[in-house]
């Protein structure tokens, strides 16, 4: 045995004994399960992609899961799906906190008398359901099954089910039902349902109240086709709202109007359209006799609009070629909802039907949900005792019913319970029964979000506990309850479903794509004139409502609030107040100035019969006397139902103002609501400057031109099409293990984010937002100050930071002009399982550490590897960081500067690029856009 | 033999004070090592814990630690100015003064040492900032201004050292003769055999001379450097070339109060009126009005410089200091470092010992203020008005304050038990 | 034997150094303590100035070059870009040779000084004398043991 074969058998033994002593038991399983692959071909120490698709709300965009040692971390627009196109929303990058999150239902629990829940098994909740099914079938009560929106095989499994158990399946509940907008497309056209609209092909957009990039249907295709629209010259959109919402904050113009006048202004845009020579021809005169008479001044007068603008939108709407009119969202949630439903129904007939701006046979699966009037008659059915079994699956009516109808007190006298939930919220509080589902991560299953897009779910982490989707649980109970069920388990199920419907070539489709698109029968759409004449006769339209009046507004960041229990989401400040945590109310700057209010200040809002006591914060662009209270504010966010529509009333009129003297800490993450004339975001004035500066040449330098060898990493921001919607900033979070770090730390300033979305606001109101992330830049002022060289310039541009090299003087944060640099103040550490959500391609930071933005530097690194193994240079497009790709507005690329073709050289080039705080000579390799 | 007569008086009038302690100087020992002691619990919390304890944030990563480590450089400069530059320009009332002058340089130096590593993150990894051979090859950024400090810092610390302890080194001899018993045994082994020959005084007046010599530019480079933490940054209000200038006045002007305040007292106290005379309390309190008006009109320059640039990020920097948030720490600052040392061109206020002492305080509160709102306001308010904020001290970063006071006290009162507070050598001389 | 000459003054011990020297003994025989420098008796003795100045000197341009070479060497012993700066940056590499310089400097004077000095002396260590506060004239044994006065 010669030197080396010695060093070669120590080394083997010693390697082999150091891993046979790894640990504990647990540690054990974590080590054969990544030296064994399992049967899916995942490799331990390599990425997988697995297409799947996003049930956070009911838009249900396609996904794609990136999947490291048999979990998923992140997940991504699946760039070909029909609905998303690669984007998706931050509410759909923090869904993974769903999966994860630890206060996941694990296993079915059942209340005690003394209202305190026990852990039961499968089986006893299962014989108990059985049991009493039975008992009020007996009693001849009626049992019924209340679910959310619910598409695909699980809707023909939920049928049968509730048929052969006898089952009333009631209409289903979403609190953003539409319910207006499908029963005037009922009224009108015979069609109650939710149409695509095609935004992307309009040349003016005209939206009402329709919240397009935060809840309205399918905000991710809206986002990507408004802000398209946003950032082109030649077409036009403007929004009309009584509030300030982020729809607003990104429309080419924002008019606001009178809350509760929209119907005023439909009208009398109807009527002053018709009379127009394009479409006199076109409106039928029987109708024009039914509607109420309008003029100018009186619609002025009850928008609070002036007749200038009034008159400037409609020979602008007159003269547009494709005209897109939406109405919806807060439009629809005010008493005068059914007329401004209808009058909104009929120009769209008028204008947009025409030229093929409301696609029907793509329309939104909205047709089996119900309204709020259907909730009101479960409520009336409880409390005359005629429920015995009610199931509540994958909804909140509790939180989401007004008071009046007092569903808390009348779900009492069902004699039980069910409810169907993945985390607890008001609704399972009442339930007596509450069964775990499973996240659509760790389950089988499809939906069919819009008609004719079939997406598919796919098991991708073993669920957690004893959690069950909701077809296996509907088979188990079927089997319970009747002795036999139609197949062993859902997957079986959802196999031969699938076999039946779809030919192989498109199953291997739905399999490989995670989405398949099945041709829809064009449908065309008639004005019904006698049903119209019948609707239009009892249109009557009521006052505005009397100010000061507060609009209870939907949330970017929680949807209809079912997605307020994701920490990550209340660590994303709300892009327009920049308050992350806790509740508000924002009011007008004159507001707040008449009653001496500032950020922080308690104010009570009271009527008659509704008071809530909020923090204010001060909006800039607000209208006086109208006030923007996020529904995530209020423990009931619909105030009372529409009797006619059925659509929850989410206003309150009449207030009552008055500051209690209290004050709370609001986490306002923005230091200042204005960029202080900065030209962070230049105006025409800095404009000029930059222009005057250009004239007297480069600038001089003491130091070395930087050189580059096969990369200068870059990226481009187009602010154009940026709306702040923040899906970029839920990316980052997720791609880079970001920390969380709650309440407490955001006030003392201590956030982590590594980008942030900056909105400004200048005199008017207007705002803009520009994403602040490290800017890797050529001359960075925070290397030079590192005394240890943990802050340094790579050969690729990449201002990067050695953590482990880091002693933690704080230096480079001081010296770094655009503030993106995050220190650890703690030790972070996140709840189990939540630990589990981390990409092992880069390391958790420990405290005492500065960390920042990398450019996605693990993936840059894994194209590079990619492209060595081929031999070659990565590619345009090869490398995304996590923000770029998630952007549904496509605002951000990244990309190589020193390859000409690529697309990042051409954007820094183009007239509009500019860089922030260019004049300090840092050079940033992150090139802004500027709006035009 | 008059002139050996008062020699012995001088040996027993300024060993007197190492005499045998008192209760009211137990006392404060007592109450300075419990503030020390406090400190240090409170570093070690927040060593455990993470830097969340202090209230600095983002974007203001720097506050209470580097305002006092600021500070407590600028208190050892007048050590140095009175023993070194005062020497080399013969200055004869530097003798009533260098060896508390040279005495507070150093334990200010060693307190303000710490203040660099109770800010770091990761102190652990302290050892990272020194340049050492080690097997990753990697070395220091020696373009960084904190290396800087690390070797300016050190430097100054060992220079003085050395100084005081040439300085002590005669005085020493005294000491371990009069002192009987085994304390005049170390004593004695502490002058390294020393004998007072014509051989050795040839050499120790040269090298009294190049110490001095050595020691005079770092009078003005250690405060330049210190400063330049601050002005080769690109903050608003860091930036500015006259930061040098203005801190070395600065440190001198809060050195001289210091000096002030720690020898009026123990004149009074260890009855040093005779060696300490009026006048030469009344030459440094000249000093200090110098420096004062030498930082006054820094002041005066700051602010009209930023206004004059044109330069948004500056002008609205300097708003914010005099106007904003800080505004009422602004105006302390101005009133203790401008406004009051002012009345010191009225001779008898000079001489009212009473008065300088409550001056001498206030010049101090007034100093740490300045370093305080020089950090603080310059971070709160930069580049990105998105990313402003403000910073509020936690109680950790005030208890580790009150524990380097608690620290410099304690030095300085076993200083004056275990060595000579006067230069007895220095003063038969005279 | 070895003759010891203690004086409490200034005056007279001067004085009588000068008639000593006057009488013809060379200065390297007589060994001088007093409490403080006085120059006077250096001029006296006619010794040679301190070479003291040469360490100072040495250790200075050591420190200087050490440290510019230091920063250098180091920065270019593996290269790593902050700030675009470049890799040998002059400016703040002469400021670590400037504190080098006087560190250095200080330090050498201060070690020669413990050379020229002959400290430390061990035998002075154990030896008790009243040299610091008075004026002390040792003369050697070999040189006249009888000489006067007093």
């Amino acid at each position: 045995m010669d030197r080396r074969q010695f060093l070669q058998m120590l080394g083997l033994v010693s390697g082999a004994a150091a891993l046979s002593s790894c640990g504990s038991d647990k540690g054990q399983k974590e080590l054969v399960s990544l030296l064994v692959p399992t049967e899916d071909g995942i490799v331990p120490g390599t990425e997988a992609w697995r297409p799947s698709t996003c049930c956070e709300c009911p838009a249900h965009c396609g996904l794609l899961t990136r999947i490291r040692e048999n979990r998923p971390v992140k997940l991504e627009g699946n760039p070909r799906h029909p609905v998303n196109r690669g984007g998706l929303c931050l509410r759909g990058q923090a869904s993974l906190w769903r999966l994860y999150h630890p206060q996941r239902l694990q296993s079915p629990l059942k209340r005690q008398a003394d209202g305190r829940l026990q852990t039961i098994p499968w089986s006893q909740a299962l014989a108990e359901i059985a049991e009493a099914l039975q008992h009020s079938r007996r009693q001849s009560r009626q049992n019924a099954w209340l679910a959310g929106r619910t598409s695909g095989t699980l809707n023909a499994l939920l049928e049968e089910f509730c048929s052969s158990l006898g089952i009333e399946r009631l209409a289903e509940f979403e609190p953003f039902s539409h319910a207006a907008l499908r029963q005037s497309y009922g009224l009108l056209f015979d069609r109650a349902d939710l149409p695509r609209y095609r935004g992307d092909q309009a040349d003016l957009l005209i939206t009402v109240g329709a919240d397009l990039l935060e809840t309205f249907l399918s905000p991710v295709d809206y986002t990507t086709q408004a802000s398209a629209l946003a950032a082109d010259q030649k077409r036009h959109w403007l929004h009309l709202e009584p509030h300030y919402s982020l729809t607003g904050a990104n429309a080419d113009d924002r008019l606001v109007l009178t809350p509760g006048s929209e119907g005023s202004l439909l009208l009398w845009l109807l009527q002053s359209l018709a009379s127009q020579r394009r479409y006199r021809g076109r409106w039928p005169q029987a109708l024009q006799d039914l509607l109420p008479a309008s003029d100018l001044a009186a619609t002025a007068a009850a928008t609070g609009l002036r007749s200038q603008q009034l008159q400037q939108l409609a020979s602008r709407f007159a003269r547009a070629e494709k005209p897109l009119l939406i109405v919806g969202g807060v439009a629809t949630g005010h008493r005068n909802g059914q007329p401004v439903a209808l009058l909104g129904a009929l120009l769209q007939w008028l204008t947009a039907l025409p030229w093929g701006g409301m696609d029907f046979s793509a329309g939104e699966n909205y047709s089996r949900v119900g309204s709020l009037l259907d909730l009101e008659e479960l409520s009336q059915r409880l409390a005359a005792d005629r429920i015995g079994v009610l199931f509540v699956s994958r909804c909140d009516p509790v939180r989401h019913s007004p008071a009046a109808l007092g569903l808390q007190g009348t779900l009492a006298k069902a004699r039980l319970r069910v409810g169907l939930a993945d985390l607890a919220d008001d609704t399972t509080d009442q339930m007596d029964l509450i069964l775990p589902l499973a996240h659509g991560l760790e389950t089988w299953g499809d939906t069919e979000p819009r008609r004719g897009v079939i997406g598919l779910l796919q098991p991708l982490r073993t669920p957690q506990q004893q959690a069950l989707s909701e077809g296996d649980l509907l088979l188990k109970l079927l089997r319970q309850a009747t002795g036999k069920s139609p197949a062993a388990d859902w997957e079986t199920y959802l196999q031969r479903n699938w076999q039946n419907r779809f030919s192989r070539v498109q199953l291997g489709q739905l399999m490989d794509d995670g989405y398949l698109t099945e041709p829809q029968p064009q449908l065309s759409i008639r004005l019904d004139l006698a049903r119209a004449a019948k609707a239009l006769q009892g249109l009557h339209l009521q006052a505005p409502l009397t100010l000061p009046a507060a609009v209870i507004a939907p949330s970017i960041r929680s949807f209809d609030g079912r997605s307020r229990s994701l920490e990550l989401l209340s660590e994303i400040p709300d892009p327009l107040t920049t308050i992350s945590y806790g509740s508000w109310v924002a009011i007008a700057p004159q507001t707040a100035a008449r009653l001496r209010l500032q950020d922080g200040d308690e104010l009570q809002m009271k009527t008659a019969a509704w008071q809530s006591k909020q923090p204010v914060r001060i909006q800039p662009g607000q209208a006086a006397k109208v006030l923007t209270l996020p529904m995530d504010s209020l423990p009931a966010p619909a105030t009372g139902i529409d009797p006619l529509t059925g659509e929850a009333l989410r206003y309150c009129e009449a207030l009552h103002l008055k500051p209690t003297g209290k004050r709370h800490r609001l986490p306002i993450l923005a230091g200042s609501p204005s960029q202080q004339g900065r030209g962070l975001i230049p105006t025409p004035v800095h404009r000029q400057q930059k222009h005057d500066q250009q004239n007297h040449g480069p600038r001089a330098s003491f130091y070395p031109e930087p050189h580059y060898e096969n990369y200068r990493w870059a990226m481009a921001i187009d602010l154009q099409r940026c709306i702040g919607c923040s899906a970029c900033v839920a990316a980052c979070y997720v791609e880079n293990n970001v920390p969380v770090v709650g309440a407490a730390d955001h006030l003392a300033g201590r956030e982590m984010s590594w980008l942030r979305i900056e909105p400004f606001y200048d005199e008017q109101g207007r705002v803009d937002f520009l994403p602040m992330l490290c800017q890797h830049c050529n001359y960075a002022p925070c290397e030079a100050v590192c005394p240890v060289y943990a802050a340094y310039h790579n050969p690729e541009g990449l201002n990067v930071q050695v953590y482990n090299r880091c002693v933690g003087t704080r230096y480079c944060s001081n010296n770094c002009p655009y503030k993106v640099r995050r220190f650890n103040w703690w030790q972070h550490k996140r709840t189990p399982p939540l630990d589990l959500l981390r990409n092992p391609d880069l390391p958790l930071r420990s405290k005492g550490m500065m960390e920042k933005c990398t450019f996605c530097l693990q993936r840059i690194r894994i194209a590079k590897d990619r492209a060595k193994d081929q031999k070659r240079l990565v590619q345009d497009g090869e490398a995304t960081p996590a923000c770029a790709q998630s952007c549904p507005a496509g605002a951000i690329a990244f990309g190589n500067l020193l390859d000409k073709e690529s697309g990042i050289y051409r954007l820094v080039h183009s007239q509009r690029a500019y860089r922030v705080l260019a004049e300090l000579g840092t050079e940033p390799a992150v090139h802004y856009l500027r709006p035009e | 033999m008059q002139n050996s007569a008062s020699a012995q008086q001088i040996e027993q009038d300024v060993l007197a004070a190492m005499s045998r302690p008192s209760r009211c100087y137990l006392a404060c020992i007592l109450l300075a090592g419990l503030l020390f002691l406090g400190g240090m619990a409170l570093w070690g919390r927040q060593i455990a814990l993470g830097m969340g304890v202090a209230g600095i944030s983002h974007p203001v990563g720097w506050g209470v630690y580097i305002t006092d480590f600021v500070f407590w450089v600028g208190i050892a400069h007048s050590g140095t100015l009175i023993s070194a530059v005062l020497y080399i320009f013969r200055a004869r009332f530097r003798t009533s003064f260098n060896r508390a002058a040279e005495a507070m340089t150093l334990f200010a130096l060693m307190v303000a040492g710490l203040f660099p590593l109770i800010h770091l993150g990761r102190v652990w990894l302290a050892y990272f900032l020194f340049p050492y051979p080690n097997q990753r090859q990697l070395w220091v950024n020696f373009r960084s201004p904190l290396v800087w400090d690390v070797f300016a810092v050190s430097t100054y610390m060992l220079v003085s050292l050395v100084f005081f302890y040439i300085g002590l080194l005669p005085d020493l001899a005294i000491v371990a003769r009069r002192r009987p018993g085994p304390v005049g045994k170390i004593y004695r082994l502490l002058t390294l055999g020393w004998v007072g020959s014509s051989q050795q005084w040839r050499h120790y007046a040269k090298l009294y001379f190049l110490l001095a010599a050595f020691a005079t530019p770092l009078v003005a480079s250690v405060h330049s450097i210190v400063s330049w933490d601050f002005a080769v940054s690109i903050v608003p209000g860091w930036h500015t070339t006259i930061f040098a200038p203005y801190f070395v006045a600065g440190a001198i002007l809060s050195g001289t109060a210091m000096v002030i305040t720690l020898v009026i007292p123990m004149r009074r106290l260890l009855r040093l009126e005779a060696y300490i005379p009026v006048t030469h309390i009344e030459a440094i309190a000249k000093i200090l009005l110098l420096t004062s008006l030498i930082v006054s009109f820094a002041y005066i320059v700051e602010q009209g410089l930023a206004f004059y640039s044109g330069n948004l990020f500056e002008m609205e920097q300097f708003r914010f200091r005099a106007l904003g948030d800080y505004r009422l720490l602004f105006w302390i600052m101005i009133s203790c470092n401008s406004l009051l040392p002012m009345t010191l061109f009225v001779g008898r206020l000079r001489r009212n010992l009473a008065y300088l002492f409550v001056l001498s305080l206030l010049v101090n509160v007034g100093m740490w203020l300045e370093r305080f709102v020089i950090v603080v306001t310059s971070l709160a308010r930069d580049f990105d008005p998105y990313a402003w904020g403000n910073y509020t001290p936690s109680l950790t970063e005030i208890g580790i304050t009150a524990g380097s006071f608690g620290l410099f006290f304690l030095l300085f009162l076993l200083f004056i038990k275990v060595l000579p507070v006067l230069s007895i050598t220095e003063l038969k001389e005279r | 034997m070895a003759r010891q000459l203690i004086f409490d003054d200034q005056q007279t011990f001067l004085q009588q150094l000068e008639q000593l020297l006057a009488d013809g003994i060379a200065g390297e025989h007589l060994e001088v303590r007093t409490p403080y420098h006085l120059s006077e008796v250096e001029a006296l003795l006619g010794q040679q100035p301190s070479k003291l100045p040469f360490f100072a000197l040495g250790g200075a341009l050591a420190g200087f070059g050490g440290g510019f070479l230091l920063a250098a060497l180091t920065s270019l012993d593996w290269p790593i870009i902050t700030g675009g700066k470049p890799i040998v940056a002059v400016p703040p590499f002469l400021l670590i040779g400037y504190l080098m310089t006087i560190l250095i400097g200080s330090l050498a004077s201060f070690g020669g000084f413990l050379l020229l000095a002959r400290l430390p002396r061990i035998d002075a260590l154990v030896e008790e004398q009243d040299f610091d506060a008075h004026f002390i004239i040792t003369i050697a044994d070999e040189v006249a043991p009888c000489t006067t006065p007093s």
